[in-house]
């Protein structure tokens, strides 16, 4: 049989499959061509008086053979045994839930994170992660905090036995990517934080930031507005502006916090703002050249920016969540509306 | 720290609302958190006086009282008791209209007429006080109105000031601020007195034994006190303030605290033995009571101020119980003093004594300073407490140094925020902040920092100056431009959030949990990790106490938890730190990947009331672990049997990957379950997540798609029930050619026809070339061959029929 015997015989198999409309009709197709004494043992049988160079050839033609006209009887059978050609009308129940396995869900921070990993990866920040035990060096004094500020107070840090700590906030993790490299750095850092906070609905001792740095020549305040507004404008929806405030943190000088336009009410003032239009969400500022001075970045070659944000409270300003305890209650019902 | 803005105005001008004003405050970095109104216009309430009290007939918690106004009694039912017959209130007649919203009508309470009503302090808007009806002078007329009491309303600002502004903690510190935000004048009360008693240094010593502890010291010695309360308009500030009168020493040392932010402290002169003051560290097992009733035992290295037989206080913390203040003073000694912040702070921290005095001490109060609040509070006991004051101050001031000088170079202020503020501006608001500038070049300034200034360190803490007070809102926000860093490698994380999006697309929910979790839970899942727990020395509570050294036992909680909220079929995971102590003590941490699975959660359509039974759960937990090990391309992983301490015996395994174990799967044993009430089979794996995702961003290498057909073959055969589908496995392979290209078990059972412990296996073989297609013959040999070696090593029986 040459090729182009088999793949008439095909086209033919194909049709006759088409027309039928009975059961025992179709029975009769398949012995013709896939049956024991059928076409396609015939087509098998001739692959061995086949040249040697056509054989690869032949041997692909033979398994489309196979292959297409046994799906479309499989596919008559399923189409006749449902009943539709039989009855003219089917019978069948399409309203029955599908099957299939469903998806599953990320959970709210962990989405929160993804989504500011992507937001600053297109400005070319890449993520750096540290441990969550840390030495005080790192989580204070690094950071031109001064050993009798209240926060190295053990009411508010975790000391351990060791006289490490659970730091109590990312910022340690700048310092350890500064000291093991020189600028340009350009960084993000989420991780997990911990504070002897009491639980209670905007509380929790257990709590994610995620913070950034960038250290270069001539950066500015302005140019941290930008990527602050750039951010705000991608991660809570288009019109959302940053306004900055001046604050104090031990390692930035000048120390700003940025409020985001209230995204429920687009800054007019409503419930969630508590209608002053603004949503208080980063804290930072530019890098203190004591902090440069420790790491030992010459801070009149190089000037930086930092910024930390609670990943809990854009969780729960952007998804409306209106306690923090949800999101550590995994509660199968809330994480479920995350899908 | 409270502000009421009309002692605001007693030091500066300024023509803005509270609203405008609080505005300003915040955006120059002194966050006006609270403004709040005290008191009202109180129309309709007046002194009324309690004639007669009698009890309700009709409620025991009642009271009926006749009260007048000036003008006749009047009935009024009132639930309070804390008064007497003769006693003054403010009372709001019919008709009054109180601060809160309440409107006065005349009522019947209990078949009792009531006409008006005795007020409480909350009612009238002056504290939170509920504690009973307002009580004032009996010397006030009844009738008098109540506005004429209470003076007329206030607005008082919440405001919270950073660590970094001490100078700010004090009514004239916040008034400097505005003079430098409205561009005014701050003006200082009068400090000048006549000093007519004998010269300090006859009637008292001051023997500084520790400079570091106390740069500064200063005593004034007043005499001829008497007490009383002071003057009404000091009263009412106090407690605009949150502070309580006392009498008119001790409210004048609380007055110049808030009013400058320097605390005092005055002892009775006649209870410091030889009038002498030593300033010293105390020794190790030194012990003295505080003001508060308290016996402080830790006195070791805390600054101590002493007479020569004992301390009389903890310096800038709290005073000594026997040298206070009390109703037979009459002398004074007048302690104004500066310090060591860190000291202070330790101390406090120590004791676990905070006080108004310790707060400002530890963010540091004004060295230069010092003295002129001694001044300031000597001459108000002057006017307000008849005092005669010594002639002159005993002033040790060892920590005296000049004031720090900090070059500003203009051209850097504008590059750090990218804001172009004229020189000249510069200048103006370091002059505004009252900053001496001393020198002015063409493209610099020398700023001379004076004492009330202490964060003002280098040039970068005057950029800041100039940010907020020229307004951040000058500040553009320029678009950014992205910049790439070549050789930053963060691929780690992107192999994590593959591992997590892989794990959602099998249809898991992630979970997050805490870090630390209670002894309690560890100890429920198992007891044999005691060693390796990192135990939190001070947690919040019990609940927190362990740092969390594996994933299960969260896992199995909120399993057990959901299932109590009738979520009885769940498929979750958490991708987490857990901290490991070693032998020595040290931590280290590891990110774990932990499944957990409950009910039917793997059983898809219907079927759904069928139980899950342990081999199922077992199967997909292991199903899950392997396709996130194919999608995360850990490869050779394999799973043998273990034993571990939360898993049942006989279902759980542990799991390798490239010949090493890297975590751990299985049923979850009933007695650990029975806890949560867990009646089916839950199945949990643990995984080290350091393998699974070192090796997400290999490359694939394409290999060549078969061109030629495959022949499949199935085999069944019956076996002894210990067989494992690994044996059958082991010896296909072994016996098979290389055109063995799948093997794949597609059904097993057991019948009475097989037997006892016996089981029929049926696996279908695919053969393919990669050089030919396979002709029949080829293929029946390769699975006789097969079929021989499982005849002869696992005794199997092959099942002909196919
Ligand atoms: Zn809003």
């Amino acid at each position: 049989m040459t090729l182009d015997e088999i793949d008439k015989i095909k086209e033919e198999g194909l049709r006759e499959c088409d027309a039928v409309k009975t059961l025992p009709e179709l029975e009769a197709v398949r012995i013709k061509y896939i049956g024991r004494n059928g076409f396609l043992p015939q087509i098998m049988k001739g692959l061995k008086d086949v040249s040697p160079d056509e054989r690869s050839e032949y041997g692909r033609i033979a398994n489309e053979f196979k292959n297409r006209v046994g799906s479309a009887l499989d596919l008559k059978k399923a189409e006749l045994a449902a009943g539709g050609a039989a009855n003219g009308e089917s019978t069948f129940d399409y309203s029955m839930p599908g099957i299939w396995r469903g998806l599953g869900a990320k959970h709210p921070i962990s989405s929160i994170i993804e989504e500011t990993i992507r937001i600053f990866g297109r400005l070319g920040f890449t993520v750096a992660e540290g441990p969550d035990v840390e030495t005080g060096y790192h989580n204070f004094e690094a950071l031109n905090t001064p050993a009798h500020h209240p926060s190295l107070d053990n009411t508010d840090t975790f000391w351990l036995e060791t006289g490490e700590l659970l730091r109590t906030q990312t910022s340690p993790v700048q310092i350890r990517v500064m000291e093991g490299r020189k600028p340009p750095v350009r960084i993000i850092t989420p991780g997990r934080c911990y504070r002897r906070d009491t639980t209670d609905a905007t509380h929790s001792a257990n709590f994610h930031q995620v913070e950034g740095l960038y250290v270069d020549r001539n950066v500015s305040l302005a140019d941290l507005k930008g990527t602050l507004a750039y951010f705000a404008r991608e991660m809570m929806g288009p019109g959302v502006d940053v306004r900055f405030r001046p604050h104090f943190f031990p390692f930035t000088e000048p120390s700003v916090e940025a409020d985001f336009t209230c995204h429920v009410c687009g800054g007019k003032g409503c419930r969630v703002c508590k209608n002053s239009g603004w949503i208080e969400i980063a804290g930072a500022g530019m890098v203190d050249p004591r902090v440069f001075k420790k790491v030992g970045y010459d801070s009149e070659e190089f000037t930086g920016y930092a910024f930390g944000m609670g990943i809990e409270r854009i969780a729960m300003i952007k998804y409306g969540i209106n306690d923090i305890r949800f999101l550590y209650e995994n509660d199968a019902r809330f994480l479920q509306q995350f899908v | 720290m409270k502000v009421p803005i009309s002692w605001l105005k007693e030091y500066v001008d300024f023509d803005a609302s509270p609203e405008e004003l609080a505005n300003k405050l915040t955006f120059s970095g002194t966050e006006v958190e609270s403004i709040q109104t005290i008191g009202g216009d109180y129309k309709g309430v007046v002194v009324g006086e309690i004639k007669t009290i009698e009890k309700h007939a009709g409620a025991d918690n009642l009271l009926i009282c006749q009260v007048n106004n000036g003008r006749e009694d009047l009935q009024v039912v009132c639930g309070a008791r804390n008064f007497n017959v003769g006693d003054k209130a403010p009372f709001a007649m019919v008709g009054a209209k109180l601060p809160n919203g309440m409107e006065i009508l005349e009522r019947k309470v209990r078949g009792v007429l009531s006409r008006g009503m005795l007020c409480a302090e909350d009612e009238l808007a002056l504290s939170d006080d509920h504690g009973g009806i307002m009580l004032v002078s009996r010397d006030i007329p009844a009738g008098t109105p109540f506005s004429e009491v209470a003076g007329p309303p206030e607005t008082v600002f919440g405001i919270e000031i950073t660590w970094n502004r001490p100078d700010c903690l004090s009514i004239i510190g916040m008034a400097r601020e505005i003079a430098a935000l409205f561009g005014t004048k701050l003006k200082l009360p009068s400090v000048d007195f006549m000093e007519r008693g004998e010269p300090v240094d006859v009637m008292a010593e001051v023997d500084l034994q520790d400079a570091e502890g106390c740069p500064r010291y200063t005593a004034r010695v007043l005499t001829d006190i008497r007490l009383k309360p002071s003057p009404q308009w000091m009263q009412r500030r106090l407690t605009l303030c949150g502070v309580r009168p006392i009498n008119n020493v001790v409210d004048i040392t609380n007055y110049v605290l808030l009013e400058c932010g320097q605390p005092l402290h005055a002892f009775d002169y006649e209870l410091l033995r030889d009038h002498k003051i030593i300033v010293r560290r105390g020794f190790s097992g030194e012990r003295m009571s505080t003001l508060d009733g308290v016996e402080r035992q830790t006195l070791d290295k805390a600054v101590l101020i002493a007479d020569p037989v004992r301390p009389v206080a903890l310096a800038g913390i709290m005073g000594g119980a026997g040298s206070e203040i009390n109703d037979n003073t009459r002398n004074v000694l007048l302690e104004s003093a500066y310090f060591n912040p860190p000291d202070i702070r330790r101390t406090s921290s120590k004791l676990g004594l905070s006080t108004e005095s310790s707060y400002r001490f530890e963010r540091g109060v004004d060295i230069g300073g010092v003295d002129w609040a001694s001044r300031r509070a000597a001459a108000l006991m002057v006017e307000h407490a008849d005092a005669v004051a010594a002639q002159g101050v005993i002033d040790v001031y060892p920590g005296k140094q000049e004031n720090r000088k900090i070059k500003c170079r203009f051209s850097r202020v504008r590059s750090v925020l990218g804001v172009d503020v004229p020189d000249e501006q510069i200048v103006g608001i370091m002059k505004f902040l009252e900053l001496q500038v001393a020198g002015h070049e063409k493209d610099h300034c020398i700023v001379e920092v004076p004492t009330f200034r202490p964060d003002l360190q280098i040039e970068a803490d005057l950029v800041e100056e100039v940010a907020r007070i020229n307004g951040l809102d000058k500040v553009a926000a320029v678009v950014p431009q992205a910049k790439v860093v070549v050789d930053a490698d963060d691929s780690v994380t992107r192999a994590v959030i593959a591992c997590r999006s892989n794990l959602t697309g099998l249809g898991l929910m992630e979970i997050m949990n805490y870090s630390f979790l209670s002894e309690q839970l560890l100890n429920a899942v198992s007891t044999v990790d005691i060693d390796s727990r990192v135990v939190l020395p001070n947690p919040v509570s019990s609940d927190y106490s362990v740092m969390r050294n594996s994933l299960i036992p969260h896992m199995v909680d909120t399993l057990g938890r959901n299932l109590a909220h009738q979520v009885d079929n769940a498929a979750l995971f958490e991708i987490g730190k857990v901290f490991l102590k070693a032998a020595d003590s040290s931590i280290s941490e590891e990110n774990h990947i932990c499944v957990g699975l409950m009910g039917k959660a793997g059983r898809v359509g219907l079927s759904q009331r069928r139980p899950v039974v342990s081999e199922e759960i077992f199967l997909w937990i292991k199903g899950i672990v392997e396709s996130l090990a194919a999608a995360q391309h850990v490869d050779d992983v394999v799973f043998k049997t273990a034993e571990h301490a939360g898993m049942e015996k006989g279902w759980a395994a542990v799991i390798e990957a490239a010949g090493k174990p890297c975590g751990i799967l299985g049923v979850v044993k009933p007695e650990i379950r029975k806890k949560w009430r867990m009646i089916e089979p839950i199945a949990i794996a643990e995984i080290n997540a350091a393998v699974f995702v070192s090796n997400i961003f290999r490359q694939v290498q394409l290999k060549p798609i078969p061109v030629y057909p495959a022949v499949s073959r199935d085999v069944a055969m019956v076996v002894n029930e210990s067989v494992r589908h690994e044996d059958v496995i082991k010896i296909i392979k072994k016996a098979a050619p290389r055109e063995l290209t799948g093997v794949e078990l597609f059904d097993i059972f057991r019948s009475e026809q097989i037997g006892a412990c016996r089981k029929s296996m049926a696996y279908s073989l695919t053969y393919r070339s990669l050089e030919r297609t396979l002709t029949d013959e080829d293929a029946n040999r390769y699975h006789e061959a097969i079929k021989d070696a499982l005849k002869n090593e696992l005794k199997a029986e092959i099942r002909e029929g196919k």
